[in-house]
């Protein structure tokens, strides 16, 4: 069995005299979906903020290749290799295409090999009607499938999603679980946070509850076999 | 003392007949302003999002410091410098005094805080995910801020009009330290009042339509701008 490409240890995170983290361990596997449930407030969203080196816990320490390191340390490499996308992913303010673009352009690529690679993500998101519209006058669902787009162009090891289905129709979540799934077997792992524990259970290889800072295992609620198309969702 | 009916149809034909004394003083007034615009622009959007992104001891202070410097009148900012330039100031030996660079130095000195204010401001009602997104995509510090600058670029572009409309209309720094030069530091605001104390009030009011014209295109500028804005949130 493969290494975790990150495992999180002693991850603690406080707010004021608040405990809201306090994890023993945390491993981020390739291909594999991790879905974290836990009430409004239980520090999904910090988790996942802290996995993708975007919030600095109070201590942590990270395992890449065997190598333990703090945090600090491996926090570069973290955010070259972790996309977080938000709940309500932002827009910028200009063209789908653009918006996808971004983080290619980012790494001086030549600009016809960016829109080549543009035009090929926006084909697989099913998203190429929508090339030349402002993002931010998209539905929430279709915000989600640029956001998705966006990061998977960027080419990371783990995607770390947070509620992504939230206040979408049912449509747009079998859209947008349809996607993860996709990612999911290219070989990216994938962590979601939701509080939705059925919902998502359609993508999720393991569940865990985030339960007074603590995770916890925990059953899956539906468990769907490798392979097979999402068409609907669990009741 | 010519009347205000004489004074206008002068000062009209002064504007359509391209006097050349006129549109000089208009040259050295569009001049210097962009000028110290154009230098003030980095440094007081660099301060701007230093306040408006990073945590550090007297953060609060100096927000509230630039804020206060808003308030500061532009005789206050010429007195100041005029004492630092004069032969017997700490850069007397520069001998900027009464030159284009003393007025520019004059009018950088009293957009910075405008820009610091208005910039702050706008930067600070950036949405945190934008920050977040471009660093998750592989953005550095530096375009990490540029895509923030980009995403609030008519709060930002609304702080350049505000600072310009302010410099440009300004009379107090450039008269003490211009020393209105007929050719040289001769603006705008400096031969309105030189002319009117003269009792000539043709260029003056040739001028004042130049300032008046320059409002409108500033407002109209502005309230395009905050519509946009309105648009955006």
């Amino acid at each position: 069995m493969k290494p975790p490409l990150f495992l999180f240890r002693h991850v603690t995170k406080r707010f004021g005299d608040r405990v809201l983290l306090n994890i023993d361990e945390f491993a981020v596997s390739e291909g594999v979906c991790t879905l974290i449930s836990g009430d409004n407030g239980a520090g999904k969203t910090t988790l996942l903020k802290i996995v993708a080196g975007l919030i600095k816990p109070d201590s942590a320490k990270v395992r890449i290749n065997d190598i333990d390191m703090s945090w600090a340390k491996a926090r570069a490499r973290i955010q070259r290799n972790v996309v977080y996308l938000h709940q309500d992913p932002y827009m910028l303010d200009t063209s789908v295409e653009r918006n996808v673009a971004y983080g290619l352009r980012l790494h001086k690529e030549p600009r016809a090999r960016i829109y080549e690679k543009v035009a090929d993500a926006l084909r697989w998101a099913r998203l190429d009607h929508l090339a030349h519209r402002n993002a931010r006058s998209l539905s929430g669902g279709e915000k989600q499938r640029v956001a998705l787009t966006r990061a998977r162009i960027v080419n990371p090891s783990v995607l770390a999603l947070d509620e992504p289905t939230t206040n979408m129709d049912q449509q747009s979540r079998i859209s947008t679980y349809q996607l993860i799934d996709e990612l999911r077997n290219e070989g990216m792992a994938i962590l979601v946070a939701s509080h939705d524990q059925t919902g998502l259970t359609p993508i999720a290889d393991h569940h865990t509850q985030l339960i007074s800072g603590k995770l916890i295992e925990a059953e899956l609620a539906f468990k769907r076999s490798r392979g097979t198309k999402i068409t609907r969702l669990p009741r | 003392m010519e009347s205000l009916t004489d004074a206008s149809l002068k000062a009209l034909s002064l504007l359509v007949s391209g006097d050349a004394e006129l549109w000089a003083i208009i040259s050295i007034s569009f001049g210097v302003s962009l000028q110290a615009i154009l230098y003030t622009v980095p440094a007081a959007l660099l301060t701007a999002y230093a306040l408006a992104h990073f945590e550090f001891p007297g953060r609060r202070t100096l927000v509230s410091l630039f804020h206060t410097l808003l308030a500061v009148p532009a005789v206050v900012v010429g007195l100041t410098l005029y004492l630092t330039l004069s032969r017997s100031g700490p850069l007397g030996d520069l001998k900027l005094l009464f030159t284009q660079t003393a007025m520019v130095l004059g009018q950088m000195a009293l957009s910075f805080p405008i820009l610091v204010a208005m910039g702050h401001s706008a930067l600070q009602s950036a949405d945190r995910r934008v920050w977040e997104t471009a660093h998750t995509l592989g953005a550095t510090p530096l375009r990490a801020m540029f895509t923030v600058m980009h995403e609030v670029r008519y709060g930002l572009f609304a702080a350049v009009i505000a600072a310009f409309g302010r410099i440009i209309a300004e009379v107090g720094c450039s008269m003490m330290v211009g020393g209105n030069i007929l050719n040289y530091t001769r603006n705008i605001t400096t031969a309105i009042a030189l002319e009117t104390s003269k009792g000539q009030f043709a260029q003056g009011i040739a001028l004042g339509i130049v300032l008046l014209v320059l409002a409108l295109v500033l407002n109209y500028s502005l309230s395009t701008l905050r519509h946009r804005l309105a648009m955006q949130a």
